[in-house]
C-alpha cells in the first residue's frame, strides 16, 4: 500500500490529471443538478406559491359552491396546514385611455383573491412592485405584462373590465389600478388582472363559489396526507384534491425528462473521466514496467501487482470524490446563498440533495477503481524478464 | 535444458542441452561472450523464465512442474536477485527497498531490525533512509545485495553486478558477496564477464553458442552437455 502510494504521489502530475478528471465528473453533475434541478424546484415553488398551494382544491364538476369559511376553517385547524384560500378565475376585456388613446386587450386571465386569507396560503402580495395589493372592492392589480400591453398603466390609473356573466350578459365595471406585480422569473400573475374575489363572484353571477381553494402548508411532506384527510372528511362531494406534483404534473412533464437528458449528459460526463483515469493508469503502468518486472522477480505475485494499481485507483477516486464533492458542496452553498438565477430569471431552488451527492461521490469511487481494473491486469500480464528490459 | 526463441526458421537457441548441478555453499560464476546465453541461463535458475525443454531442480523440487503463484513464492522465498543496474524502486527508501521482499512474503516480525542489520553489513546505515535514486551507483548495488539476502534464500543469483561500476566500487562489490556468501553458507551464482574481478570461486560455469563447461573454455574444459 505504502509503496501504491508513493508510486502515484511521486508521478504528481499523473495523480493531478486522475483526480481532476473525478472532480471535473463530479462536478457537471453537481452544477448541473443545481442548475436544471433548482430551476425545476424553482417552477414548482413558484406554482405552489403563486398558484396551486401544496394542495389545490377544486371541483370534478363545477365550481366550489361550499363557504369559504367553513373550508378556509377546516383546513387551517389542521397543524401542517399554513393557510387555506379561495381562487376564482375569469378572463375578462379591458379597455383604458392612456394620454388620449383607447387601448383595448382582450382575453386577459382575471384572478380573484381573498386579500386577507390569500395572504396566509400564497405569496403573489410580496410581489407587489409598485402600489399595494387588492384593499377594496373597487381596485385592480395588473400583471406587469397586463399593464405594459395597456400602454404602461400606473397605479392610480383608470380602467374598464368587461366579463361575461354565467348567463351571457356582459358585466362592466370601472377600477383603480391599486398596484403592479412583477414576479422573479414571471412564474407569478404577471399575465392576470388581480381582483377581490367577491367582486368577481358579483360579475360573475356566482355568489358565494369558488374555482379553487389552495392551501399552504408547513410542511410541503404532509401533502398526501392531509389531501387524503381532506377527501375521507367529504366523501359526498364532488371534490378534487390534487398535490403540487399532482396539479402542475403537466407543466413539469417535459422538464422532468429534459432533466434526465442533462443528467445523462452529467453521467457520460462521468464515463469521459473513467476513461480518462484508463488512460493516466495506463501510462503509470507504462512508466512502472521496469518496477513491476523487479517486484514479480522478487516474488511479488499478480495478485499482489493488482492490488497496487487498485489501490492507486482507489486513491484517485477517494481524492477526486473529496474535492469533486468539496467543489460541488461550494458551487451549490454559493447558488443558494446568492439565489441564484441567470439573466434576471426565476431564482434557482437550491437543495442539498444528500442522497445525490453521496451517491455521486461513491459511482465516482467506483467508477475510479473500475477504470483501474484494466490497466491493473495488463499490469500483471507483463513478464518479469520483459519488463526489466525496459528501460 | 534448452531455450529456444522464436518458431520456424527465426529458432534461435540461447540454451543447447545445458546441464550442470551446483552443491549448496558454492560460490559460482557464469561466464561467457556476450550473446552466449549467460543471462537466459540465469533467467531459467532465477525461475524468470521457463526452459523450452529440460527441467530446473532447486533443492530436489522439480521447479519446472510448479504452479505460477508457487513460482513467486519460491523466487520471494529461496531465490535472491541482484541485478546489474541494481533495479532498486526509486519510489522507496534504502530501508524500504530491503524490506520489500519480506514484505512481499508477509512476514514482517522482525523484518525492519533483520534490514537494518543488513543494511549495518553492507556499510549504509546512515543511508537508509534516503530515497533509493539519492544514492550512488556503488551504494545501490549493496543495497541490492541486502535486498537479495533479506529473506535468507538458499540461493543469490547476481546478473553482471559489477557491470556498471568503476573498478574500485566492483572490488568492494565482489568482496562483499564472497563474505556474505561465506558468512551465511548461501550459494552465490553470479554471470560476469569480469571473472577476474572474483578471485578464487568455486566453480566457473563457460557458457558458448548455448552449452555449458565447467572450467574456462580457454583451457581445459568439461563439456558437460
Amino acid at each position: 500500500m505504502r509503496l501504491a502510494k508513493r508510486m502515484l504521489f511521486n508521478k504528481k502530475g499523473s495523480l493531478m490529471g486522475a483526480v481532476l478528471a473525478v472532480t471535473i465528473g463530479i462536478l457537471v453533475i453537481h452544477v448541473n443538478f443545481v442548475i436544471f434541478q433548482g430551476l425545476f424546484d424553482a417552477i414548482v415553488r413558484d406554482i405552489s406559491n403563486y398558484r396551486n398551494g401544496d394542495i389545490l382544491v377544486t371541483d370534478e364538476a363545477d365550481y366550489i359552491d361550499k363557504s369559504d369559511l367553513a373550508l378556509v376553517n377546516w383546513f387551517e385547524r389542521i397543524p401542517y396546514v399554513q393557510g387555506a384560500t379561495p381562487r376564482l378565475s375569469s378572463s375578462a376585456e379591458i379597455n383604458m385611455t392612456k394620454n388620449g388613446n383607447l387601448i383595448e386587450e382582450t382575453r386577459v386571465p382575471v384572478v380573484g383573491v381573498d386579500p386577507l386569507r390569500d395572504v396566509r396560503a400564497s405569496t403573489v402580495h410580496e410581489t407587489v412592485s409598485d402600489g399595494t395589493y387588492v384593499l377594496n372592492r373597487n381596485s385592480v392589480v395588473l400583471g406587469t405584462n397586463v399593464a405594459n400591453d395597456l400602454g404602461g398603466a400606473q397605479v392610480g390609473d383608470s380602467l374598464k373590465l368587461l366579463i361575461v356573466d354565467r348567463t351571457g350578459e356582459d358585466q362592466i365595471r370601472r377600477f383603480n389600478v391599486a398596484g403592479i406585480v412583477k414576479s422573479p422569473g414571471g412564474q407569478g400573475l404577471d399575465y392576470s388582472v388581480v381582483m377581490h374575489i367577491d367582486t368577481l363572484r358579483d360579475m360573475m353571477g356566482r355568489s358565494g363559489e369558488s374555482g379553487s381553494f389552495m392551501v399552504k402548508l408547513n410542511d410541503p411532506n404532509k401533502a398526501f396526507e392531509v389531501k387524503e384527510f381532506f377527501l375521507a372528511a367529504f366523501p359526498n362531494d364532488d371534490f378534487l384534491a390534487e398535490t403540487i406534483e399532482e396539479s402542475a404534473e403537466e407543466q413539469l412533464a417535459g422538464f422532468r425528462s429534459g432533466i434526465a437528458m442533462i443528467n445523462m449528459i452529467g453521467y457520460f460526463g462521468m464515463m469521459s473521466s473513467a476513461f480518462a483515469i484508463v488512460t493516466i493508469q495506463m501510462m503509470l503502468v507504462n512508466g512502472k514496467t521496469r518496477e513491476i518486472g523487479v517486484m514479480r522477480s522478487i516474488g511479488a505475485k499478480r495478485k499482489d501487482i493488482l492490488i497496487i494499481f487498485i489501490f492507486q485507483g482507489m486513491i484517485i477516486g477517494a481524492i477526486g470524490a473529496g474535492v469533486g464533492t468539496a467543489a460541488g458542496l461550494g458551487y451549490t452553498m454559493y447558488a443558494k446563498e446568492t439565489n441564484m438565477s441567470f439573466m434576471n430569471s426565476i431564482p434557482l431552488e437550491v437543495n442539498y440533495n444528500w442522497e445525490k451527492i453521496i451517491q455521486t461521490a461513491v459511482l465516482s469511487f467506483t467508477l475510479a477503481i473500475i477504470a483501474s481494473l484494466y490497466p491493473s491486469y495488463r499490469a500483471t500480464k507483463l513478464l518479469p524478464v520483459e519488463a526489466m528490459r525496459t528501460v | 535444458m534448452s531455450k529456444i526463441y522464436g518458431i520456424g526458421e527465426n529458432q534461435v537457441k540461447a540454451l543447447d542441452h545445458t546441464s550442470f548441478s551446483i552443491e549448496k555453499g558454492e560460490f559460482v560464476l557464469i561466464v561467457g561472450s556476450s550473446g552466449s546465453g549467460k543471462s537466459t541461463l540465469l533467467n531459467m535458475i532465477g525461475l524468470l523464465d521457463r526452459p523450452t525443454n529440460g527441467k530446473v531442480f532447486i533443492d530436489g523440487i522439480d521447479t519446472t512442474k510448479l504452479s505460477e503463484n508457487k513460482i513467486s513464492s519460491f523466487r520471494n522465498k529461496k531465490l535472491g536477485f541482484i541485478f546489474q543496474f541494481s533495479n532498486l524502486l526509486t519510489d522507496l527508501t534504502v530501508l524500504e527497498n530491503v524490506l520489500l521482499p519480506r514484505q512481499i512474503a508477509g512476514t514482517n516480525g522482525s523484518a525492519e531490525k533483520d534490514a537494518r542489520e543488513l543494511l549495518k553489513t553492507v556499510g549504509l546505515e546512515s543511508q537508509m533512509n534516503k530515497r533509493a535514486n539519492k544514492i550512488s551507483g556503488g551504494q545501490a548495488q549493496r543495497v541490492a545485495i541486502a535486498r537479495g539476502l533479506i529473506n535468507n534464500p538458499s540461493i543469490v543469483l547476481a546478473d553482471e553486478p559489477t557491470g556498471n561500476l568503476d573498478s574500485v566500487t566492483s572490488d568492494m562489490v565482489v568482496q562483499l558477496m564472497k563474505s556474505m556468501a561465506k558468512k551465511l553458507n548461501q550459494t552465490f551464482i553470479i554471470v560476469t564477464h569480469e571473472p577476474e574481478h572474483f578471485g578464487d570461486v568455486d566453480k566457473i560455469i563457460t557458457i558458448k553458442d548455448g552449452k555449458s563447461y565447467v572450467g574456462n573454455p580457454t583451457s581445459e574444459l568439461e563439456v558437460i552437455a
